[in-house]
């Protein structure tokens, strides 16, 4: 187990590199220029070239290209992910400032799309070619094709401006969660049931639930400890998913709702084509990612005894 | 099965009615204002930020030397009496005594001139502030209150610099982190700064200190709010709408489209200011056809009517802006709403006469149009940031002449890697300033080059020379006068398209009361509001 997990922390070096350079170059690929869009703000005074420039020598903008890649990636080998154009305090600084927020959004979206789409797609598969089967899966349909920024508007609609029980934009406090949440894990929701549902089905045709219901075992216990204890593998790798999908998420609902976190950060300062904040946001989320699938993959072993990892 | 079904329709419903009696209750004396994600600093330090909105919230934290007052005169700040040389090189301050900044610190001239040296410092690496304060040649102090700003070419825009410059504790500014906001913005104001959760909001709180000596408070001491919070809200709807729910006192910026929800109702006020500058404008690249041809950029500007595209779009709550600068501007050329009134068949003579003839569908194509091959469509694409919707007016408008309007939307590095390539037929272009120089920047040809704002491809050396007389003419009124004979030029050549001019539009619940705006749209004052219930 142990030279499995080092195995798969050392392959995140490559994936790590490989994401540090894409992000590098498309940052630079993109039209505009960093300097110029900070001095684009500025409304009523005169741009000169000098100032553009001594502006750019500011930034490091005018080193060659590669000494700029080269400088990001040993300071994030240091754990240093420079400072921020924009904002002028260190990048790792202001991650940590927003991911606890996008975290929480994430996490709550997650426990939410699990705490309905599992009893969805298991009443579902209980009920199979049933009306509730349907009526389950229709739900699950809606969820899951819904867009995230109308359905937000909508829940705002209903529930902030219309019925003011909820706090229609902000962070900060549980109340104001709530409705992020629930726009986030509708549509994680949706996608799980589906596959709860399948996953049922498949394993409900399995000889040891033959086996269980021959022994005459309570139809609870049945579909609790055998079948849904096999069914959740596949569905456990689309949790480890939903979660990447779930942050990727975030950037929308963050901006309906006004949330402050990484999502946004990362779009504000990819329009104001701030490289280091960028770059160190981008990485940041891609280790949380590869971290998150990889406490999947050992979650696998847990729930099967026949899955051995390092052997 | 079922059990568990209700037990989980059970459990949504309690968590639901749980979270709805926790409530979201608006403290007594704390001012909660909505503002557009879109306005929240980078720095919130103005000494490094170009940002109006940077600007305004350290004017809620520091009192200026002079202050813009609503009624668009200068009055005293932090300095009780200022001066200007005959030649306009040398400003000379008098500051007020027994002033002292949030920490303690005395303020004084040393005070001031370790501020301004601060911002001019290159590596303070100022986006905006540096170009604005000037190349300062020395500045010299006479104890504690005498302060002389002096300039080797004339600086005649100071004032409108000092009343935007921040002036922060110069003991903070000693110590402070570089991007540590509660250490460095220590101010003189009625608020001091507490937090600032980005992308969220900034609070500040009332500062029991504060002298309120400035002009602009009506009774010295501290103010009656006891907190302001800024929040930042980033979807339009809800700025509409924020007000309405009692989550916040005050929208600063409230979408016109959502004007009607509170318009006529008595527990809401609204004010509504414009903003001198440019306007909406949409500057021309006469460098290739079709705009290279006077006669197709008139018939632009005579094809399109934007009174009533203010009418169909704002209900009319936007303000005109019939030329280079907007008509709420103080040196606004009236001869700009004269010369080219909504007129189809002048412009259609126009486009005929440029060679630009109706084909089939009604569309025109061009017939002998110089560099441009015969029967090519006459298309003319326009660039914009934002306000597209005026576009898509004008649009249907120029349809029946012939001319397809072409509009994509793009992000601003996108636009100003456009406008650097010089690849664009219509651009989006605005100015927020009531200085004149606006329109040197943007129409003096020397600053036709990479970095700088002058797009159009028009030199003309008349031109150049009154908007370089701008910078060395001190008296208001000649300044003026040569401006308006800039934007004379500019709209004989049609070099832009002018549409409207966008007023902020402010809305408060009934509890707020002494709110002031400024002279411009984008400032307003707390120093006599209070919120009464």
């Amino acid at each position: 187990m142990r030279r499995y997990v080092l195995g798969r922390l050392l392959q995140l070096i490559p994936v790590l590199f490989l994401v540090s350079l894409i992000v590098f170059a498309v940052m630079r690929l993109l039209p505009g220029d960093p300097a110029l869009l900070m001095l684009s703000g500025a409304e009523g005074g005169a741009i000169t070239p000098e100032r553009l420039n001594e502006l750019r020598e500011q930034m490091g903008l005018n080193e060659p290209l590669a000494a700029q890649y080269l400088n990001f990636v040993l300071g994030a080998l240091q754990g240093d992910l420079g400072s921020s154009i924009r904002f002028q305090v260190p990048v790792i600084d202001l991650i940590l400032d927003r991911f606890g927020s996008t975290f929480e959004l994430a996490v709550a979206g997650l426990f939410l799309a699990i705490a309905i789409g599992m009893p969805l797609g298991m009443i579902a598969a209980a009920r199979q070619g049933g009306w509730i089967d349907s009526l389950c899966m229709t739900l699950s349909y809606i969820g899951s094709s819904m867009p995230v920024y109308w359905l937000g508007l909508l829940l705002v609609l209903v529930f902030s401006f219309t019925l003011h029980w909820f706090p229609s934009a902000g962070g900060g406090s549980f109340e104001a969660l709530i409705l992020p949440a629930f726009t986030l894990g509708l549509l994680s929701a949706g996608v799980l049931a589906r596959l709860i549902r399948s996953s049922m089905l498949e394993v409900a045709t399995e000889d040891y639930m033959r086996t269980a219901r021959a022994k005459g075992l309570f139809p609870r216990l049945i579909i609790f400890r055998h079948g849904l204890k096999n069914a959740m593998i596949p569905v456990l790798t689309m949790i480890g998913l939903q979660f990447g999908a779930l942050l990727a998420g975030t950037v929308v609902t963050e901006t309906v709702f006004s949330r402050p976190g990484l999502g946004r950060l990362i779009v504000d300062s990819i329009l104001s084509k701030d490289y280091p904040l960028v770059q160190g946001a981008i990485l940041f989320l891609a280790v949380v990612y590869l971290l998150v699938n990889l406490a999947v993959d050992l979650a696998y072993a847990l729930l099967d005894p026949r899955i051995r990892y390092g052997n | 099965m079922t059990r568990m079904k209700k037990a989980a329709l059970w459990s949504g419903v309690a968590s639901l009615a749980l979270i709805a009696s926790v409530g979201t209750a608006v403290a007594e004396s704390d001012l909660i204002i909505a503002m557009p994600a879109t306005n929240e600093p980078a720095s919130l330090d103005g000494h490094i930020d170009p940002y109006q909105s940077t600007w305004l919230i350290n004017s809620l934290i520091t009192d200026p030397l002079v202050i813009l007052s609503p009624d668009g005169t200068y009055i005293p700040g932090l300095a009780t009496d200022w001066s200007v040389s005959d030649d306009g090189k040398t400003w000379t301050f008098t500051l007020r005594d027994g002033v002292t900044f949030h920490d303690g610190e005395p303020f004084n001239a040393e005070a001031v001139r370790a501020n301004l040296e601060r911002i001019v410092a290159p590596e303070t690496a100022s986006a905006q502030m540096a170009s604005d304060i000037g190349p300062i040649a020395s500045i010299e102090t006479d104890g504690e209150t005498g302060l002389t700003i002096i300039y080797d070419t004339p600086w005649v825009t100071l004032l409108d610099a000092v009343r935007r410059a921040p002036l922060w504790s110069p003991a903070a500014l000693a110590t402070a982190e570089p991007g540590d906001m509660s250490a460095i913005l220590v101010g003189t104001g009625p608020f001091r700064f507490v937090d600032w959760v980005q992308n969220d909001n900034i609070t500040l709180e009332r500062w029991d200190d504060y002298a309120g000596v400035t002009a602009i408070s009506e009774a010295p001491g501290p103010v009656d709010l006891d907190s302001v919070t800024i929040r930042f809200i980033g979807e339009s709807a809800v700025m509409g709408e924020v007000l309405a729910t009692g989550e916040v006192n005050m929208v600063y910026t409230l979408p016109p489209l959502f004007s009607d929800r509170y318009v006529g109702n008595s527990d809401y006020t609204l004010l509504s200011k414009g903003q001198a500058g440019t306007g909406l404008q949409m500057v021309m690249n006469t460098r290739s056809a079709p705009l290279d041809d006077i006669r197709v950029r008139q018939a632009l500007i005579l094809g399109t009517d934007s009174a009533a595209a203010n009418d169909i779009l704002y209900d009319g709550l936007y303000q005109a802006s019939d030329g280079p600068l907007n008509n709420i501007h103080p040196c606004f050329w009236e001869g700009s709403s004269d010369m080219y009134p909504v007129d189809q068949e002048r412009a259609a003579a126009l486009l005929d006469d440029a060679g630009w003839v109706v084909g089939d569908g009604g569309m025109r194509v061009a017939q002998g149009v110089e560099g441009v091959e015969d029967g090519t469509p006459l298309t003319v694409r326009y660039s914009t940031l934002h306000h597209q919707e005026i576009g898509e007016v004008f649009q249907a408008q120029l349809r029946p002449l012939g001319i397809d309007l072409q509009i994509e939307v793009v992000p601003g590095p996108v636009q100003l890697d456009m406008v650097q390539r010089r690849d664009f037929e219509l651009m989006y272009e605005r100015q927020r300033s009531p200085s004149p120089l606006i329109l040197d920047q943007v129409w003096n040809s020397a600053y036709d080059e990479p970095g700088g704002w002058a797009w159009t491809g028009y030199a003309n050396p008349e031109l150049d020379g009154i908007l370089e007389q701008l910078r060395a003419v001190f008296d208001d009124d000649e300044r003026c006068d040569l401006a308006r004979d800039a934007q004379q030029i500019i709209m004989e050549n049609a070099l832009m398209l002018p549409t409207l001019s966008q007023p902020i539009i402010v809305g408060l619940d009934a509890s707020v009361q002494g709110f002031e705006m400024g002279a411009e749209g984008n400032w307003f004052f707390l120093q006599n509001a209070s919120i009464e219930n």
